[in-house]
């Protein structure tokens, strides 16, 4: 956008060029943003209300307010009334249609309009694979100690024997944990890269 | 004025923004409350809390796609129409053209009336 146009006509101007604006400092905008946070805006539009706000301040500006005065402007028009609207009706507007529903998990529910790149939604997405990974992990692993031990005591080895069959048992459990948790980071970085 | 305006407003919204999106060809959120300001001479006004609903609503539906943009330290996010977007904006504005001349007729006074309007 080279140009701005301008609601004001008391100013008998309708163009300006975006040069000639008067621009928020990154201070200004985190003020904004904290205002934003603190009205509890939903995480998905925070960015674009900054952007928002940020445009209206940048009006007053140009009007010939100061920031102080603009911001008061705009806290009183964006407040926690307005935002809570803002809220009510993107949750009725853009809620899962009832066949999203059908195919959710909780997880999809929970995290419907929260920030899922914040990474407790990939935390527990992960979860059960962690899990299950760390389970038989420990368990491959405290198998081969009990078989190590077992054939210290004995002096002797022998893979028909009971603790033979835990050893053999222990090294897949472990070799398959890790072998999947390899697989699946794999996996991951493609499809982050790609 | 004021509420029943915000009354009207709700069920045409969407048909305003694909309307202006098939115009403009891509707009972010404040483009769009100002254009409408501007267009309407002010009557109509959007606020933030009945647009950004509609607009993310469109996308989720696949008729607007995004791109965000840095603009002057913070993201500026551009609305345009997809091509099932476009064969709806066609489609709400011909209904909604419909419907106002269904209105209109129904406004005009019938035999023996005398508008108000013409006094």
């Amino acid at each position: 956008m080279g140009k701005y146009l301008s609601l004001n006509s008391d100013f008998g101007i309708e163009f300006i060029t975006t040069t000639d604006m008067k621009k928020l400092t990154p201070q200004q905008l985190s003020t904004l943003h904290d205002h934003l946070i603190r009205q509890n805006t939903n995480d998905r539009l925070v960015s674009e209300l900054l952007d928002h706000l940020a445009c209206e301040a940048e009006e007053y500006l140009w009007k010939g307010y100061n920031f102080d005065l603009a911001l008061a402007k705009i806290t009183q028009e964006a407040n926690s009334m307005a935002v809570k609207y803002l809220r009510d009706t993107y949750q009725h507007e853009v809620a899962m249609t009832e066949e999203q529903l059908q195919n959710a998990s909780l997880d999809d529910i929970i995290f419907e309009f929260r920030n899922k790149d914040y990474g407790a939604y990939d935390l527990r997405q992960a979860y059960p694979f962690a899990l299950r990974s760390a389970l038989i992990l420990g368990i491959g692993l405290f198998l081969m100690m009990m078989a190590f031990l077992s054939g210290i005591v004995k002096g002797s080895w022998d893979f028909y024997s009971p603790s033979g069959l835990m050893w053999v048992l222990g090294v897949s459990g472990v070799a398959y944990s890790i072998g999947s948790w390899f697989l699946k980071s794999r996996q991951l970085k493609q499809l982050t890269t790609t | 004025m004021e509420a029943s305006s915000n009354e009207f407003l709700r069920g045409t919204l969407k048909t305003i923004v694909l309307k202006l999106l098939a115009e403009q060809g891509r707009m972010y959120g404040y483009e769009i409350t100002q254009s409408v300001k501007e267009r309407t001479s002010g009557e109509i006004t959007l606020t933030f809390g009945a647009l950004y609903p509609v607009l993310h609503k469109l996308e989720q539906d696949g008729f607007l796609m995004t791109e965000s943009e840095e603009v002057d330290g913070r993201l500026r996010k551009y609305y345009s129409l997809t091509p099932s977007g476009n064969a709806t904006a066609v489609q709400k504005v011909s209904d909604f053209e419909r419907f106002v001349e269904a209105m209109q007729s129904l406004l005009r006074p019938q035999n023996g009336e005398i508008s108000l309007a013409k006094l």
